[in-house]
């Protein structure tokens, strides 16, 4: 029994015994499944000096997320481009092509995030957004709310359309096409 | 030749009004119907935004034009059969009329297509009617035709000033015209009826 204890400081015990402690902090931000009813992926831009909102009818998100565990929560959201839908159909007709998203070359839009930090009482995701073949980091704030098992993520960002060649050629005089979309989501989310 | 109206002739403001409308609703009716040919869709916004914008324009002139006229004086009509003088009234009546409807028709139809409005990239102006696709082309249709109408009666307007000017000789047009002197002699021949 004496021995008991100088015996389990040895260094080849103690490893295994940190990392088993350690790995539930790191690892364990909870994972979430999207609830389609009641959640959006929406966005706003202008047109001739008019806001106009729109949104993905298409998207999955893996939402891991723990306030306490910033270091090991994660989003990755991938958008089919081609759901896009704006409340006018000339709009929503060209959005597709090859001047705007053009889905038929790249159909999909790809956000992950590569850390989250505090940024006074705002957590905000730092991530890469791949849009139209190009990767940018993008910030989004988040809000996220725990309720019962489950919990509601709202986040808000903004994005410079032109950065990614959405709308470029013609399309790029932001006088009549705004440059920024700001980028809006509600999650409704239930524990996986 | 002075700001105001007087007896003998239309003042340089009542002129500006007359032919800055007359030029801005005859280009911008050209212009209209010409917006198909643009090489683009992004072609067709701008000179759709541009189209629009001068329509305000035209209808922004009207508005002042009223308000001018109620305090301006009029010229003494050149003497012409009382039919005629009837006829020329109800040419103007229903010249103003249209002036106001095809601005306005096309302020519709762009309300119920649901675009925004916007003069000039300075500011926006409000739907006047609820968005609704299926009139979209029933509205296109109207503020096309009233054109038509405009155009119309304009060769009516027209008609009856070359007529005062080439045949009666009168100043009927030549009071209107820009830079123009009214003939000392045409003034009082009393009534032709």
């Amino acid at each position: 029994m004496k021995n008991l204890a100088p015996a389990l400081f040895k260094p080849r015990l103690i490893a295994p015994l940190l990392l088993a402690l350690a790995l539930p902090g790191l690892a364990s931000a909870a994972d979430y499944t999207v609830q389609p009813a009641g959640s959006k992926l929406g966005f706003t831009s202008s047109f001739q000096g008019q806001a106009f909102d729109g949104s993905f009818g298409k998207w999955t998100a893996a939402i891991s997320y723990d306030a306490a565990k910033l270091a090991s929560s994660k989003f990755d959201v991938e958008v089919d481009l081609s759901s896009a839908k704006t409340g006018d159909n000339d709009r929503d007709s060209a959005l597709p092509g090859a001047d705007f998203f053009n889905v038929a070359k790249f159909p999909k839009a790809h956000f992950v995030t590569t850390g989250f930090r505090q940024n006074g009482a705002q957590v905000v995701a730092d991530g890469n957004l791949t849009l139209r073949g190009v990767t940018k980091p993008v910030s989004l704030n988040v809000s996220f709310k725990p309720q019962g098992t489950g919990a509601t993520l709202d986040v808000t960002g903004s994005v410079k359309r032109l950065d990614f060649g959405v709308g470029g050629g013609e399309y790029a005089d932001t006088s009549v096409i705004g440059a920024e979309v700001k980028v809006n989501a509600h999650l409704v989310l239930s524990a996986k | 030749m002075s700001l105001r109206s007087n007896d003998r002739q239309w003042g340089s403001v009542a002129k500006f009004f007359h032919w800055t409308t007359a030029l801005l609703i005859l280009g911008n009716g050209v212009f209209g119907l010409a917006m198909d040919l643009a090489s683009s869709p992004m072609q067709k916004i701008n000179w759709l935004a541009l189209h629009k914008s001068i329509g305000l324009t035209v209808l922004a002139l009207f508005l002042l034009r009223l308000l001018w006229r109620m305090g301006d004086r009029r010229p003494a009509e050149d003497p012409a059969p009382r039919w005629q003088q009837l006829a020329a009234h109800a040419v103007h009546g229903l010249l103003y009329l249209f002036i106001v409807a095809l601005p306005l028709s096309g302020w519709w139809f762009n309300s119920v297509a649901g675009k925004p409005l916007q003069f000039f990239k300075l500011f926006n102006l409000p739907a006047i009617a609820a968005a609704n696709p299926d009139m979209r082309h029933l509205a296109h249709g109207i503020h096309e035709k009233l054109f038509w109408i405009l155009v119309a009666v304009l060769v009516l307007h027209v008609g009856g000033a070359l007529k005062h000017h080439l045949f009666d000789r009168d100043n009927t047009l030549r009071r209107m015209l820009p830079f123009s002197r009214v003939r000392a002699d045409a003034t009082s021949q009393g009534d032709r009826t």
